[in-house]
């Protein structure tokens, strides 16, 4: 038996205006949550959607729990959950009878009533598909995606378009995903979500991985892991002149101006000094630990949002 | 696992309120609307015009009977209209005068209806005569009006249901097959389902039973309302009927999906599919008999699927004709089924 849940190398798809994939090396261990971060048009979806079988793949190598998609291809669908990233499901169908159903399709399956308690949704087992809120209907999603008991699970922005509060209370089903001792492959392109679930995660742009590691040790990988915040009132002026006296970065954004650093204690004193000198209006000073988001914009100059 | 996808197939398609209108209610409706407003053009009539008398008699009322008896539509005129419509050459018989002194006027030019026309009137006179002496019903030589060699239906109901049942089929192959597929497809269901071990022929299979269990029960629905409303039924026998309603049920569906595999969202499918659907409608005799159209278009339409489809099932429904007769029209469709059921093989995708 395989030790990794998951190995993928040198995964491709050439799409014919634009390379989805350019070659991803995967390789997730049992029982891990594992994060595939990026902006909208990373290559998340297509590469998720490879190695579930879905989409033809130009080129690589997946090996799904040591099983290969050329030989063992049902027992792969038997042994994996997914959750897509656009699935529509009958309007008029209720969420016990989706789970019946789609349980009916494997050789073994939980019970519709201990999913339906899993998600939360007992109470709206009998009402229609069309009428259940996103968030209910993502958490059917994810119920169907446990409907076999699976040990590999496929999660594609499980929590987009949702409010924060649905959000949060997916984030506990996929962490009860965790204890019950799956193994998670989730993607999204929000970094506190990655920073919340995953214990490792690969950040993805222009169908290529950046980078691979723990959420602590990509900011800890990063030149300046700390940022000073200024806040204005209202738009944030141009710095101009001001990284020059304080001889680092600033950027403005927002009502922020952000100035990243490696040492906030020692800095402080002489943005401040700067700042005063300048007669810059601002109203807030922050020190915050830098994010995923820090990181991705570090790496590609972009930011994660847009 | 068929059973079960074939139940859940079932139970989704009864909740589609929209779906069950159309297949079961709209038909029925239909029927029910055109067999009525159409219900006295039963085969054609002779017009008999009659000056309006002043003055109406107790021999006068059953005189007018008696000539309804005989299949003559009767039409009294003021004498100024009628002596104008006689002058414009549009009537073949006209009743002037009152008793005793009548006169028949028969119209040359229309001789062929004129001179039975009169035959007719001379008939019910002598009838209404020999009721107003008390000297009982004279016996009459029944009689048929026919078209020989035509499909002809004694009733438009009649003539109408059969082209219903083409229609609802030819409807279920295109929408409840075809477009539902292409809507499966855009909407990622297919691909939910290429996730799980389901094997995709089940999945197909049972929708494919389902659309013949509909298909059977919406056809059921008309011949029954036909039967109990109109007291229409099928003179042919059943199983021919039957088998036609199954070959064409089968042959629309594999349109469907074949037509499915041109289309990538539900949108370019209607257009595809109302491409094919209305010329078919309009052009097939679904609601009349294209007598009135061009010679050729009556012969080219019948190497399209509905128009065989529908002479055969009018064939044996409305003249209890044998299937064997139809061998030509059968081959027909079924070339149409190959066709539909070869693309289809080619071009239907689940993603
Ligand atoms: N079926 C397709 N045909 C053509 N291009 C596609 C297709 N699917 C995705 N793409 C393109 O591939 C790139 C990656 O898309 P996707 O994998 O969906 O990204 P993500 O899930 O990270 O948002 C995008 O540029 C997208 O437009
Ligand atoms: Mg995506």
């Amino acid at each position: 038996m395989s030790d990794s849940a998951l190995r993928v190398r040198g995964l491709r798809k050439q799409y014919p205006k634009v390379l989805a994939v350019g070659g991803v090396d995967l390789e997730v261990p049992r029982g891990e949550v594992f994060g595939l971060l990026g902006p909208n048009g990373a290559g998340k979806t297509t590469t998720l959607e490879m190695i579930e079988g879905i989409t033809e793949k130009d080129a690589g190598e997946i090996e799904i729990l040591g099983l290969t998609w050329e030989r063992s291809a049902r027992e792969i669908r038997a042994s994996i959950g997914v959750q897509l990233q656009a699935t529509s499901l009958y309007n008029k169908i209720t969420p016990r009878e989706a789970l019946t159903l789609y349980g009916s399709y494997y050789p073994r399956s939980r019970p519709a009533e201990e999913l339906l308690d899993l998600v939360q949704l007992t109470e709206k087992a009998d009402a229609f598909h069309i009428t259940l809120s996103g968030g209910q209907q993502q958490r059917l999603a994810l119920a169907m995606a446990l409907v076999n008991d699976p040990e590999l699970v496929f999660l594609d922005e499980p929590t987009t378009g949702l409010d924060p509060q649905a959000r949060r209370s997916l984030w506990e089903v996929v962490r009860g995903m965790k204890r019950e001792g799956r193994t998670i492959i989730l993607t999204t392109h929000y970094m506190d979500e990655a920073e919340a679930l995953c214990d490792r995660l690969a950040i993805m742009d222009h169908g290529r991985v950046l980078t691979t590691g723990t959420p602590a040790a990509l900011i800890q990988e990063l030149a300046v892991p700390s940022v000073v915040e200024l806040t204005f009132d209202g738009a944030a002026p141009d710095p101009g002149g001001f990284a020059g006296l304080i001889g680092t970065g600033v950027e403005a954004r927002g009502e922020l101006w952000e100035i990243p650093t490696r040492d906030p204690k020692s800095a402080l004193g002489g943005i401040l000094e700067a700042a005063e000198r300048g007669a810059v209006p601002f109203t807030q000073v922050h020190i915050r630990r830098a994010t995923l988001e820090d990181v991705f914009l570090h790496r590609t100059g972009r930011s994660l949002r847009d | 696992m068929l059973f079960r996808q074939f139940w859940m197939e079932w139970k989704l398609y009864t909740r589609d309120r929209g779906a069950m209108f159309w297949t079961f209610a709209f038909p029925v409706l239909m029927l029910l609307g055109f067999g009525v407003i159409f219900r006295d053009s039963q085969g054609p009539q002779i017009r008999l015009v009659r000056i309006q008398p002043t003055q109406a008699g107790a021999f006068e009322d059953g005189f007018l009977k008696a000539l309804e008896e005989q299949h003559l539509k009767v039409e009294a005129l003021p004498p100024d209209r009628a002596e104008q419509e006689w002058k414009e050459g549009k009537v073949a018989v006209l009743l002037e005068g009152t008793e005793p002194d009548w006169r028949l006027r028969v119209n040359a030019y229309l001789a062929p209806q004129g001179m039975p026309g009169m035959g007719l009137v001379q008939q019910a006179y002598l009838v209404a005569q020999a009721r107003a002496l008390g000297q009982g019903e004279p016996r009459r030589i029944p009689f048929t009006v026919e078209s020989p060699g035509r499909v002809k239906a004694p009733s438009y109901a009649a003539f109408l249901l059969p082209g219903l049942v083409g229609l609802n089929l030819l409807s279920m192959g295109l929408f409840a097959v075809g477009m539902v597929n292409v809507a499966y497809r855009e909407k990622g269901k297919f691909r939910r389902l290429a996730v799980t071990p389901l094997p995709k022929w089940v999945f197909l299979l049972a929708q494919v039973l389902n659309r013949f269990l509909i298909a059977g029960l919406a056809t059921t629905v008309l011949l029954v309302a036909g039967r109990y409303i109109f007291g229409i039924q099928n003179q042919g026998s059943v199983l021919a009927f039957a088998l036609v309603v199954g070959l064409g049920a089968a042959v629309f569906m594999a349109m469907g999906f074949a037509l499915s595999g041109f289309a990538e969202t539900t949108e370019v499918y209607g257009a595809i599919s109302n491409i094919a659907f209305f010329p078919l409608m309009l052009l097939s005799g679904v609601y009349f008999t294209l007598d009135a159209a061009p010679k050729w278009l009556q012969q080219a339409v019948q190497f399209f699927p509905l128009a065989p489809f529908l002479r055969a099932l009018r064939g044996i429904f409305n003249d209890g004709a044998s299937l064997l007769a139809y061998g030509p029209q059968m081959a027909i469709l079924a070339a149409w089924g190959l066709l539909a059921f070869a693309l289809a093989l080619r071009r239907f995708r689940w993603t």
